[in-house]
Protein backbone atom coordinates (compact mmCIF):
# COMPACT_ATOMS: atom_id res chain seq x y z
CA UNK A 1 0.00 0.00 0.00
CA UNK A 2 1.52 3.17 -1.38
CA UNK A 3 0.90 6.78 0.83
CA UNK A 4 -1.23 8.56 -1.36
CA UNK A 5 -1.87 12.24 -0.03
CA UNK A 6 -3.95 13.50 -2.58
CA UNK A 7 -6.34 10.27 -2.00
CA UNK A 8 -6.07 11.23 1.68
CA UNK A 9 -7.22 14.44 1.29
CA UNK A 10 -9.98 13.67 -1.26
CA UNK A 11 -11.76 11.22 0.94
CA UNK A 12 -11.12 13.24 3.86
CA UNK A 13 -13.32 16.01 2.28
CA UNK A 14 -16.48 13.55 2.84
CA UNK A 15 -15.46 12.64 6.27
CA UNK A 16 -15.29 15.43 7.64
CA UNK A 17 -18.51 16.58 6.61
CA UNK A 18 -20.00 13.28 8.15
CA UNK A 19 -17.82 14.62 11.36
CA UNK A 20 -20.68 17.44 11.53
CA UNK A 21 -23.24 14.99 12.10
CA UNK A 22 -21.00 13.18 14.35
CA UNK A 23 -20.57 16.15 15.93
CA UNK A 24 -24.14 17.43 16.41
CA UNK A 25 -25.21 14.17 17.72
CA UNK A 26 -22.50 14.14 20.19
CA UNK A 27 -23.58 17.66 21.47
CA UNK A 28 -27.35 17.26 21.20
CA UNK A 29 -26.63 13.95 23.22
CA UNK A 30 -24.90 15.75 26.01
CA UNK A 31 -26.87 18.58 26.08
CA UNK A 32 -29.96 16.64 26.96
CA UNK A 33 -28.84 13.68 28.47
CA UNK A 34 -26.93 15.03 31.32
CA UNK A 35 -30.15 17.22 32.45
CA UNK A 36 -32.39 14.43 31.84
CA UNK A 37 -30.05 11.85 33.82
CA UNK A 38 -29.37 14.40 36.86
CA UNK A 39 -33.48 14.31 36.80
CA UNK A 40 -33.47 10.92 37.03
CA UNK A 41 -31.28 10.44 39.73
CA UNK A 42 -33.01 12.49 41.94
CA UNK A 43 -36.07 10.79 41.31
CA UNK A 44 -34.00 7.54 41.65
CA UNK A 45 -33.07 7.98 45.36
CA UNK A 46 -36.05 10.59 46.00
CA UNK A 47 -39.51 10.40 48.53
CA UNK A 48 -42.11 8.83 45.80
CA UNK A 49 -41.87 5.44 45.58
CA UNK A 50 -44.06 5.00 42.16
CA UNK A 51 -41.52 7.66 40.58
CA UNK A 52 -38.34 5.87 42.31
CA UNK A 53 -39.61 2.70 40.71
CA UNK A 54 -40.46 3.77 37.12
CA UNK A 55 -37.13 5.61 37.22
CA UNK A 56 -35.38 1.97 37.86
CA UNK A 57 -37.66 0.31 35.61
CA UNK A 58 -36.35 2.86 32.47
CA UNK A 59 -32.57 2.57 33.87
CA UNK A 60 -33.09 -1.10 33.98
CA UNK A 61 -34.88 -1.64 30.17
CA UNK A 62 -32.35 1.15 28.85
CA UNK A 63 -29.11 -0.39 30.19
CA UNK A 64 -30.29 -3.92 29.82
CA UNK A 65 -30.96 -3.22 25.77
CA UNK A 66 -28.28 -2.95 23.01
CA UNK A 67 -28.41 0.84 22.02
CA UNK A 68 -28.31 -0.50 18.61
CA UNK A 69 -31.45 -2.39 19.02
CA UNK A 70 -33.04 0.74 20.80
CA UNK A 71 -32.14 2.46 17.69
CA UNK A 72 -33.61 -0.09 15.72
CA UNK A 73 -36.44 -0.34 17.73
CA UNK A 74 -37.39 3.72 17.99
CA UNK A 75 -36.97 4.23 13.96
CA UNK A 76 -38.69 1.44 12.53
CA UNK A 77 -40.40 -0.15 15.38
CA UNK A 78 -41.86 2.96 16.92
CA UNK A 79 -44.31 3.44 14.02
CA UNK A 80 -45.89 -0.09 13.86
CA UNK A 81 -47.08 0.60 17.97
CA UNK A 82 -50.72 0.79 17.98
CA UNK A 83 -52.03 4.05 19.04
CA UNK A 84 -48.58 5.74 17.76
CA UNK A 85 -49.23 4.76 14.68
CA UNK A 86 -49.58 7.41 12.15
CA UNK A 87 -48.50 9.76 14.78
CA UNK A 88 -45.48 9.95 15.09
CA UNK A 89 -42.85 8.97 12.39
CA UNK A 90 -39.44 10.30 13.16
CA UNK A 91 -37.02 11.18 10.99
CA UNK A 92 -33.74 8.98 10.95
CA UNK A 93 -31.65 11.94 12.79
CA UNK A 94 -34.45 13.24 15.48
CA UNK A 95 -34.84 9.07 15.73
CA UNK A 96 -31.33 8.78 16.49
CA UNK A 97 -30.61 11.88 18.55
CA UNK A 98 -34.05 11.01 20.56
CA UNK A 99 -32.27 7.62 21.28
CA UNK A 100 -29.45 8.57 22.07
CA UNK A 101 -30.25 10.80 24.63
CA UNK A 102 -32.31 8.48 26.35
CA UNK A 103 -29.61 5.84 26.24
CA UNK A 104 -27.43 7.98 27.97
CA UNK A 105 -29.29 9.77 30.14
CA UNK A 106 -29.84 6.59 31.69
CA UNK A 107 -26.15 5.79 32.25
CA UNK A 108 -25.80 9.22 33.48
CA UNK A 109 -28.62 9.21 36.44
CA UNK A 110 -26.56 6.24 37.63
CA UNK A 111 -23.29 7.86 37.68
CA UNK A 112 -25.07 10.45 39.18
CA UNK A 113 -26.71 8.95 41.63
CA UNK A 114 -23.42 7.54 43.32
CA UNK A 115 -21.84 10.92 42.91
CA UNK A 116 -24.51 12.32 45.20
CA UNK A 117 -24.83 9.41 47.84
CA UNK A 118 -21.14 10.00 47.77
CA UNK A 119 -21.51 13.71 49.50
CA UNK A 120 -20.84 13.10 53.16
CA UNK A 121 -24.18 13.19 55.52
CA UNK A 122 -22.31 16.16 57.84
CA UNK A 123 -22.57 17.86 54.71
CA UNK A 124 -26.27 17.73 54.58
CA UNK A 125 -26.33 18.09 58.45
CA UNK A 126 -24.42 21.06 57.89
CA UNK A 127 -26.58 22.94 55.51
CA UNK A 128 -29.72 21.72 57.28
CA UNK A 129 -28.27 23.36 60.62
CA UNK A 130 -27.75 26.83 58.76
CA UNK A 131 -31.53 26.96 57.80
CA UNK A 132 -31.09 25.74 53.84
CA UNK A 133 -33.59 24.35 52.18
CA UNK A 134 -34.00 21.02 50.80
CA UNK A 135 -33.52 22.72 47.34
CA UNK A 136 -30.92 25.12 48.35
CA UNK A 137 -28.95 22.11 49.59
CA UNK A 138 -29.43 20.15 46.49
CA UNK A 139 -28.07 22.91 44.33
CA UNK A 140 -25.68 25.00 46.18
CA UNK A 141 -24.02 21.87 48.75
CA UNK A 142 -24.77 18.17 46.68
CA UNK A 143 -24.52 18.80 43.38
CA UNK A 144 -21.45 20.79 42.74
CA UNK A 145 -19.76 18.03 45.28
CA UNK A 146 -21.07 15.56 43.68
CA UNK A 147 -20.04 17.40 39.97
CA UNK A 148 -16.21 16.67 41.14
CA UNK A 149 -17.00 13.14 42.24
CA UNK A 150 -18.45 12.25 38.75
CA UNK A 151 -16.22 13.78 36.58
CA UNK A 152 -13.80 11.23 35.26
CA UNK A 153 -16.74 8.53 34.54
CA UNK A 154 -19.19 11.43 32.72
CA UNK A 155 -15.76 11.74 30.70
CA UNK A 156 -15.67 8.16 29.92
CA UNK A 157 -18.60 8.09 28.80
CA UNK A 158 -18.08 11.33 26.70
CA UNK A 159 -15.68 9.11 25.06
CA UNK A 160 -18.13 6.20 24.59
CA UNK A 161 -20.22 8.37 22.77
CA UNK A 162 -18.21 9.67 19.83
CA UNK A 163 -17.73 6.15 19.65
CA UNK A 164 -21.18 4.88 19.59
CA UNK A 165 -22.49 8.05 17.16
CA UNK A 166 -20.87 5.52 14.74
CA UNK A 167 -23.73 3.04 15.39
CA UNK A 168 -26.49 5.35 13.43
CA UNK A 169 -24.60 4.53 10.31
CA UNK A 170 -27.19 1.32 10.40
CA UNK A 171 -29.82 3.98 9.93
CA UNK A 172 -28.30 5.47 6.80
CA UNK A 173 -27.17 8.38 8.74
CA UNK A 174 -24.08 9.91 6.65
CA UNK A 175 -22.08 10.28 9.85
CA UNK A 176 -18.08 9.92 9.64
CA UNK A 177 -17.85 5.94 9.55
CA UNK A 178 -20.52 6.36 6.65
CA UNK A 179 -18.27 8.10 4.64
CA UNK A 180 -15.33 6.62 5.44
CA UNK A 181 -17.30 3.03 4.13
CA UNK A 182 -17.72 4.46 1.29
CA UNK A 183 -14.93 5.38 -0.09
CA UNK A 184 -13.66 1.58 1.08
CA UNK A 185 -15.84 0.09 -1.10
CA UNK A 186 -15.46 2.30 -3.78
CA UNK A 187 -12.13 2.38 -4.34
CA UNK A 188 -10.69 -0.86 -2.25
CA UNK A 189 -8.43 0.70 -0.37
CA UNK A 190 -8.51 0.78 3.46
CA UNK A 191 -6.68 4.32 4.07
CA UNK A 192 -10.24 5.77 5.02
CA UNK A 193 -10.81 3.48 8.23
CA UNK A 194 -7.26 4.73 9.16
CA UNK A 195 -8.32 8.46 8.36
CA UNK A 196 -11.81 7.55 10.05
CA UNK A 197 -9.87 6.62 13.29
CA UNK A 198 -7.68 9.29 13.38
CA UNK A 199 -10.63 11.80 13.15
CA UNK A 200 -12.21 9.74 16.36
CA UNK A 201 -8.63 9.81 18.06
CA UNK A 202 -8.58 13.82 17.63
CA UNK A 203 -12.30 13.95 19.06
CA UNK A 204 -11.94 11.86 21.80
CA UNK A 205 -8.48 13.75 22.76
CA UNK A 206 -9.96 16.63 23.08
CA UNK A 207 -12.94 15.38 25.35
CA UNK A 208 -9.88 13.68 27.54
CA UNK A 209 -7.90 17.25 27.37
CA UNK A 210 -11.59 19.60 27.92
CA UNK A 211 -12.33 17.03 30.92
CA UNK A 212 -8.89 17.14 32.41
CA UNK A 213 -9.54 20.81 32.56
CA UNK A 214 -12.54 20.56 34.23
CA UNK A 215 -10.93 18.17 36.87
CA UNK A 216 -8.69 20.74 37.36
CA UNK A 217 -11.14 23.66 37.83
CA UNK A 218 -12.83 21.41 40.26
CA UNK A 219 -10.18 20.90 42.71
CA UNK A 220 -11.46 22.78 45.22
CA UNK A 221 -7.71 24.07 46.30
CA UNK B 1 -33.91 33.55 82.27
CA UNK B 2 -34.32 30.08 80.41
CA UNK B 3 -33.35 30.11 76.71
CA UNK B 4 -33.59 26.45 76.51
CA UNK B 5 -35.91 23.57 78.17
CA UNK B 6 -35.56 20.22 77.76
CA UNK B 7 -38.26 17.88 79.24
CA UNK B 8 -37.62 13.89 79.82
CA UNK B 9 -36.92 13.35 76.20
CA UNK B 10 -36.59 10.23 75.01
CA UNK B 11 -34.88 8.64 72.06
CA UNK B 12 -34.69 5.09 70.44
CA UNK B 13 -32.64 3.95 67.50
CA UNK B 14 -34.42 0.59 66.39
CA UNK B 15 -34.09 -1.58 70.02
CA UNK B 16 -31.62 0.80 71.49
CA UNK B 17 -33.03 3.74 74.12
CA UNK B 18 -29.92 5.94 73.91
CA UNK B 19 -32.29 8.89 75.58
CA UNK B 20 -33.85 7.81 78.64
CA UNK B 21 -35.56 11.11 80.13
CA UNK B 22 -33.34 13.64 80.08
CA UNK B 23 -33.66 17.12 81.30
CA UNK B 24 -32.41 20.20 81.33
CA UNK B 25 -32.96 23.96 81.17
CA UNK B 26 -30.34 26.49 79.54
CA UNK B 27 -30.54 29.98 81.12
CA UNK B 28 -29.30 32.95 78.85
CA UNK B 29 -25.28 33.39 78.62
CA UNK B 30 -25.11 30.22 80.99
CA UNK B 31 -22.53 27.90 79.32
CA UNK B 32 -22.89 24.30 80.27
CA UNK B 33 -20.91 21.49 79.61
CA UNK B 34 -21.80 17.91 79.00
CA UNK B 35 -19.13 15.27 80.18
CA UNK B 36 -19.42 11.36 80.28
CA UNK B 37 -18.42 8.39 78.19
CA UNK B 38 -19.01 7.41 74.33
CA UNK B 39 -22.01 6.63 73.63
CA UNK B 40 -23.81 8.25 76.84
CA UNK B 41 -26.26 10.03 74.99
CA UNK B 42 -24.60 13.41 75.06
CA UNK B 43 -24.53 13.89 70.87
CA UNK B 44 -27.89 12.29 70.41
CA UNK B 45 -29.28 15.37 72.91
CA UNK B 46 -27.80 18.50 71.19
CA UNK B 47 -29.20 16.47 68.17
CA UNK B 48 -32.24 16.50 69.26
CA UNK B 49 -32.26 20.29 70.38
CA UNK B 50 -31.53 20.81 66.62
CA UNK B 51 -33.61 18.77 64.90
CA UNK B 52 -31.09 16.68 63.37
CA UNK B 53 -32.71 13.88 64.87
CA UNK B 54 -36.82 13.36 66.25
CA UNK B 55 -37.30 12.47 70.23
CA UNK B 56 -39.61 9.71 70.53
CA UNK B 57 -41.14 11.28 73.59
CA UNK B 58 -40.63 14.42 76.30
CA UNK B 59 -40.37 18.33 75.42
CA UNK B 60 -38.11 20.75 74.17
CA UNK B 61 -38.90 24.71 74.49
CA UNK B 62 -36.64 27.47 73.08
CA UNK B 63 -37.67 30.88 74.52
CA UNK B 64 -40.39 28.79 75.99
CA UNK B 65 -42.10 27.78 73.10
CA UNK B 66 -42.79 24.52 72.13
CA UNK B 67 -40.59 22.58 69.24
CA UNK B 68 -42.04 19.46 70.35
CA UNK B 69 -43.94 19.01 73.15
CA UNK B 70 -44.99 15.41 75.02
CA UNK B 71 -43.49 14.05 71.35
CA UNK B 72 -45.53 16.13 69.41
CA UNK B 73 -43.88 18.31 67.15
CA UNK B 74 -45.12 21.16 66.04
CA UNK B 75 -45.28 22.18 62.34
CA UNK B 76 -42.00 22.48 60.17
CA UNK B 77 -41.91 26.15 59.84
CA UNK B 78 -42.46 26.63 63.55
CA UNK B 79 -39.71 24.45 64.22
CA UNK B 80 -37.45 25.76 61.67
CA UNK B 81 -38.02 29.41 63.46
CA UNK B 82 -36.93 28.18 66.86
CA UNK B 83 -33.69 26.33 65.45
CA UNK B 84 -32.53 28.95 63.39
CA UNK B 85 -31.82 30.48 66.66
CA UNK B 86 -29.88 27.99 66.93
CA UNK B 87 -25.94 26.90 65.66
CA UNK B 88 -24.15 23.88 66.03
CA UNK B 89 -20.37 23.04 65.09
CA UNK B 90 -19.57 19.40 64.86
CA UNK B 91 -16.81 16.66 65.27
CA UNK B 92 -15.77 16.70 61.33
CA UNK B 93 -16.25 20.39 60.99
CA UNK B 94 -18.47 19.92 58.11
CA UNK B 95 -17.36 22.73 56.14
CA UNK B 96 -18.07 22.73 52.51
CA UNK B 97 -14.97 21.98 50.51
CA UNK B 98 -16.08 23.15 47.27
CA UNK B 99 -16.58 26.71 48.91
CA UNK B 100 -13.48 29.18 50.46
CA UNK B 101 -13.95 30.56 53.57
CA UNK B 102 -15.71 33.19 53.01
CA UNK B 103 -18.20 31.45 50.83
CA UNK B 104 -18.54 29.02 53.82
CA UNK B 105 -19.48 31.93 55.88
CA UNK B 106 -22.04 33.82 53.64
CA UNK B 107 -23.78 31.67 51.80
CA UNK B 108 -26.33 31.34 54.49
CA UNK B 109 -26.90 34.51 55.54
CA UNK B 110 -26.89 35.46 51.70
CA UNK B 111 -29.47 32.85 50.20
CA UNK B 112 -31.15 32.15 53.71
CA UNK B 113 -31.48 34.66 55.60
CA UNK B 114 -31.24 37.21 52.30
CA UNK B 115 -29.17 40.10 54.30
CA UNK B 116 -27.23 42.68 52.55
CA UNK B 117 -24.10 41.49 50.85
CA UNK B 118 -22.14 44.22 52.29
CA UNK B 119 -23.12 43.65 55.65
CA UNK B 120 -22.90 40.11 55.44
CA UNK B 121 -19.19 40.68 53.73
CA UNK B 122 -18.22 42.89 57.01
CA UNK B 123 -19.46 40.59 59.54
CA UNK B 124 -17.49 37.98 57.94
CA UNK B 125 -14.33 39.70 58.11
CA UNK B 126 -14.80 40.64 61.73
CA UNK B 127 -15.29 37.26 63.00
CA UNK B 128 -12.50 35.63 60.92
CA UNK B 129 -10.88 38.24 62.42
CA UNK B 130 -12.50 37.25 65.73
CA UNK B 131 -10.81 33.55 65.30
CA UNK B 132 -7.71 34.58 63.86
CA UNK B 133 -8.07 33.12 60.33
CA UNK B 134 -8.66 37.04 58.31
CA UNK B 135 -5.93 36.19 56.43
CA UNK B 136 -7.27 33.10 55.07
CA UNK B 137 -10.72 34.33 53.87
CA UNK B 138 -10.02 32.84 50.28
CA UNK B 139 -8.56 29.72 51.12
CA UNK B 140 -10.37 26.47 50.47
CA UNK B 141 -10.91 24.76 53.40
CA UNK B 142 -8.40 21.43 51.88
CA UNK B 143 -5.53 24.33 52.96
CA UNK B 144 -6.38 24.25 56.33
CA UNK B 145 -5.17 22.81 59.52
CA UNK B 146 -8.02 20.72 61.70
CA UNK B 147 -7.89 23.38 64.14
CA UNK B 148 -8.01 26.19 61.34
CA UNK B 149 -10.87 24.28 59.92
CA UNK B 150 -12.90 23.79 63.56
CA UNK B 151 -12.41 27.92 63.66
CA UNK B 152 -14.04 28.58 60.54
CA UNK B 153 -16.44 26.30 61.54
CA UNK B 154 -17.72 28.37 64.32
CA UNK B 155 -17.33 31.14 62.54
CA UNK B 156 -19.69 30.12 60.13
CA UNK B 157 -22.33 29.11 62.84
CA UNK B 158 -21.82 32.50 64.41
CA UNK B 159 -22.32 34.27 60.98
CA UNK B 160 -26.38 33.14 61.42
CA UNK B 161 -26.32 35.44 64.81
CA UNK B 162 -27.66 32.95 67.32
CA UNK B 163 -28.83 32.83 70.30
CA UNK B 164 -27.72 29.28 71.57
CA UNK B 165 -24.56 27.55 69.99
CA UNK B 166 -24.33 24.07 70.29
CA UNK B 167 -21.03 22.31 70.33
CA UNK B 168 -20.57 18.53 69.01
CA UNK B 169 -17.03 16.94 70.14
CA UNK B 170 -16.08 19.89 68.85
CA UNK B 171 -12.22 18.77 69.38
CA UNK B 172 -12.29 15.25 69.66
CA UNK B 173 -10.95 14.70 65.80
CA UNK B 174 -8.04 17.24 66.23
CA UNK B 175 -4.59 16.67 66.84
CA UNK B 176 -3.72 17.30 70.69
CA UNK B 177 -1.45 20.18 69.20
CA UNK B 178 -4.58 22.09 67.70
CA UNK B 179 -7.33 21.57 70.35
CA UNK B 180 -5.84 24.68 72.38
CA UNK B 181 -6.47 26.83 69.41
CA UNK B 182 -10.11 26.15 69.35
CA UNK B 183 -10.71 25.75 72.93
CA UNK B 184 -9.25 29.54 73.34
CA UNK B 185 -11.62 31.35 70.31
CA UNK B 186 -14.56 29.10 72.67
CA UNK B 187 -13.38 30.27 75.27
CA UNK B 188 -13.37 33.88 74.53
CA UNK B 189 -17.15 33.40 73.24
CA UNK B 190 -18.12 32.06 77.25
CA UNK B 191 -16.21 35.27 78.30
CA UNK B 192 -18.65 37.66 76.41
CA UNK B 193 -21.37 35.49 77.63
CA UNK B 194 -22.82 33.44 74.51
CA UNK B 195 -25.13 30.84 75.33
CA UNK B 196 -23.33 27.83 74.74
CA UNK B 197 -24.09 24.27 75.24
CA UNK B 198 -20.60 21.87 74.50
CA UNK B 199 -20.57 18.11 74.56
CA UNK B 200 -16.89 17.67 75.50
CA UNK B 201 -14.21 15.16 76.76
CA UNK B 202 -11.50 18.29 77.89
CA UNK B 203 -12.00 18.47 81.34
CA UNK B 204 -10.17 20.87 81.23
CA UNK B 205 -12.33 23.40 79.43
CA UNK B 206 -15.54 22.26 81.46
CA UNK B 207 -13.77 23.49 84.38
CA UNK B 208 -12.18 26.71 83.40
CA UNK B 209 -15.11 27.71 81.36
CA UNK B 210 -18.33 26.16 82.03
CA UNK B 211 -20.90 27.90 84.53
CA UNK B 212 -22.61 24.24 84.96
CA UNK B 213 -21.33 20.48 83.89
CA UNK B 214 -23.69 17.88 83.45
CA UNK B 215 -22.61 13.90 83.54
CA UNK B 216 -24.29 11.57 81.60
CA UNK B 217 -24.29 7.81 81.37
CA UNK B 218 -26.27 5.49 79.67
CA UNK B 219 -28.99 7.81 78.29
CA UNK B 220 -29.81 9.80 81.34
CA UNK B 221 -27.72 12.86 83.18
CA UNK B 222 -26.87 10.88 86.61
CA UNK B 223 -25.34 14.18 88.25
CA UNK B 224 -25.41 17.63 87.61
CA UNK B 225 -23.69 21.02 89.16
CA UNK B 226 -20.86 23.37 89.01
CA UNK B 227 -17.41 22.84 87.68
CA UNK B 228 -16.27 22.92 91.75
CA UNK B 229 -18.83 20.21 92.81
CA UNK B 230 -18.34 17.73 89.84
CA UNK B 231 -14.95 17.81 89.83
CA UNK B 232 -14.26 18.75 93.11
CA UNK B 233 -16.58 16.63 95.41
CA UNK B 234 -18.68 14.25 92.75
CA UNK B 235 -21.41 12.66 94.53
CA UNK B 236 -22.49 9.57 91.78
CA UNK B 237 -20.03 7.00 91.83
CA UNK B 238 -20.15 7.17 88.21
CA UNK B 239 -18.97 10.36 88.23
CA UNK B 240 -16.17 9.41 90.36
CA UNK B 241 -14.93 6.49 88.51
CA UNK B 242 -15.20 8.52 84.89
CA UNK B 243 -13.75 11.39 86.49
CA UNK B 244 -10.64 8.80 87.86
CA UNK B 245 -10.41 7.52 84.11
CA UNK B 246 -9.83 10.44 82.52
CA UNK B 247 -7.99 13.14 84.38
Amino acid sequence: MNFDYAYILRISVPILEGTKLTLTLFAITLTFSLPLGLLTSFIRIGRFAFLRRAAAFYITVTRGTPLLLQLFFVYYGLPFFPGIKGLIVLDRFPAAALTFVFNYAAYFAEIFRGGILSVDRGQHEAARVLGFSKYQTAMKIVVPQMFKVVLPAVCNESITLVKDTALVTVLGLGELLHFAKAAVNRDSNISAFIVAGVFYLVMTTVITWVFKKLEDHFMFE
Amino acid sequence: MTILRIENIRKSFGKLEVLKGVSLSVNKGEVIAIIGPSGSGKSTTLRCVINLEKVNDGSIYVDEEAMVENGEYRPEKHIHRLTAKMSMVFQHFNLFPHMTVRENLSMAPLIVKKEHPDIVQERCEELLRKVGLKDKIDAYPSRLSGGQKQRVAIARALMMQPEIMLFDEPTSSLDPELIGEVLGVMKALASEHMTMVVVTHEMGFAREAADTVLFMDEGVILERGTPQEIFGNPKNERTRVFLDRVL
